[in-house]
């Protein structure tokens, strides 16, 4: 398991480099608030954080702080490689691999140790922050956007601790392990897809 | 829990009012819609799914909620062979007969151990998600149109939970057995189409 979440946190960064402005310009983005929704109005960035916020809501009720610390410095250290001109050419499909491996375990309702958790959340983190490149802006806007984009990445996380640790009963459990294959689902689906293009 | 939940929604409020940022590949709409609608216009599929739900919350816990798991992962499989245009023969042939068996063993009452239960809708879930990933149209936004698709596969299969939850009743349960009935019939018009 430790080994897995290794290779998960490893791949975004060991993924064949190229120049930045990997990212087609996305219509409709301006500013801070952009960036705020982008996490919320990308599919698979959606997919990454929900499946993340139910890994880590119901399993650790006492160790999900550091989990969620990890995933925003994992955002961090992406927008700090994003900034420094390091771009990823399948930062797209790490991600999705990344979150087909943690709604797999959701719906295995797997019990992670800290660490391990940890270490998703950072390769999220990463993945997704080196997923959300801003390109073809000025260097001023890119930076909005990048503030917003990381300001929105962690209320989308905060908000579905939120909601996922109010789940008591059992058939919210049972839907969340549902919910977890239908994310490692769409994630293999759509991964595959991409790769096969 | 005052302050978390105005914080929650102020957050809301907050993301609502701002301007979307439609990013990526684009046509969120279109490809997100575009699956969802997928597997609800092919009969074949919709009676299966529902099937499986009905078969489901007919076994009761466990089987209620692990044949829900296991059909989505295993059906993103065969539909990756699908995608990659890996021959799978008679797969149409597969997907009729799904509705044939599943409904049967509804309409019986059939109560096989979970792990047969399991791989008889796993056997099953392989030639459904082929046949939808191999019918994936070009040119569509990828993710959403996953998310989409299995989405609304996992939505007929609440549905059929839903519907099969009725059991606990006598007339829900002459109900269940007799929607299974319908389903099986229903797969061999499907079987007798294609022959």
């Amino acid at each position: 398991m430790r080994r897995l979440a290794g290779l998960a946190v490893a791949l975004p960064v060991l993924l064949p480099i190229e120049e930045a402005c990997a990212h087609p310009a996305f219509a409709g983005a301006t500013g801070f608030y952009g960036g705020l929704l982008h996490p919320l109005f990308v599919p698979t960035h959606a997919i990454a954080v929900l499946s993340l916020g139910l890994l880590i809501g119901p399993q650790m009720p006492h160790g999900r702080w550091p989990v969620a610390l990890a995933y925003a410095a994992g955002l961090g250290i992406g927008f700090a490689a994003m900034i420094l001109a390091f771009a990823p050419r399948f930062s797209a499909e790490a991600l999705l691999a990344i979150t087909a491996i943690v709604g797999a375990l959701v719906a295995l309702a797997r019990v992670l140790p800290w660490p391990v958790a940890c270490v998703l959340a950072l390769a999220v983190g990463i993945a997704l922050a080196l997923d959300s490149s801003p390109g073809g802006i000025s260097v001023r806007e890119a930076n909005v956007i990048i503030v917003g984009t990381f300001c929105g990445a962690v209320i989308l996380l905060w908000v579905i601790l939120v909601v996922v640790a109010s789940f008591r009963r059992e058939w919210q459990k049972l839907g969340m392990r549902i919910l977890g294959s239908w994310i490692a689902a769409s994630a293999v689906l759509a991964l595959v897809w991409q790769l096969a293009r | 829990m005052l302050l978390i939940r105005a914080n929650l929604r102020a957050t809301v409020l907050l993301m609502l009012m701002a301007i979307p940022a439609i990013a990526h590949t684009g046509d969120l709409s279109g490809g997100l819609l575009g699956g969802f609608a997928h597997p609800l216009f092919g009969p074949d599929h919709v009676v299966a799914m529902v099937a499986v739900g009905l078969w489901g919350a007919f076994l009761g816990p466990p089987a209620m909620f692990v044949l829900p798991v296991v059909f989505p992962l295993v059906m993103a499989v065969g539909g990756a062979l699908g995608i990659l245009g890996v021959p799978l023969p008679a797969a149409e042939l597969a997907i009729a007969a799904s509705a044939v068996v599943l409904g049967f063993m509804v309409a019986s009452a059939a109560r096989p151990p979970l792990w047969i239960a399991a791989t008889i809708v796993a056997a099953f879930a392989i030639f459904h998600g082929y046949a939808h990933g191999a019918e994936l149209p070009a040119g569509t936004d990828a993710a959403a149109y996953s998310i989409g698709f299995v989405t609304a596969t996992g939505l007929l299969h609440l549905a059929g939970i839903a519907l099969g939850l009725t059991v606990r009743w006598p007339a829900g349960r002459m109900g269940v057995r007799g929607t299974g009935a319908v389903i099986a019939c229903a797969g061999l018009l499907f079987l007798w189409r294609l022959a």
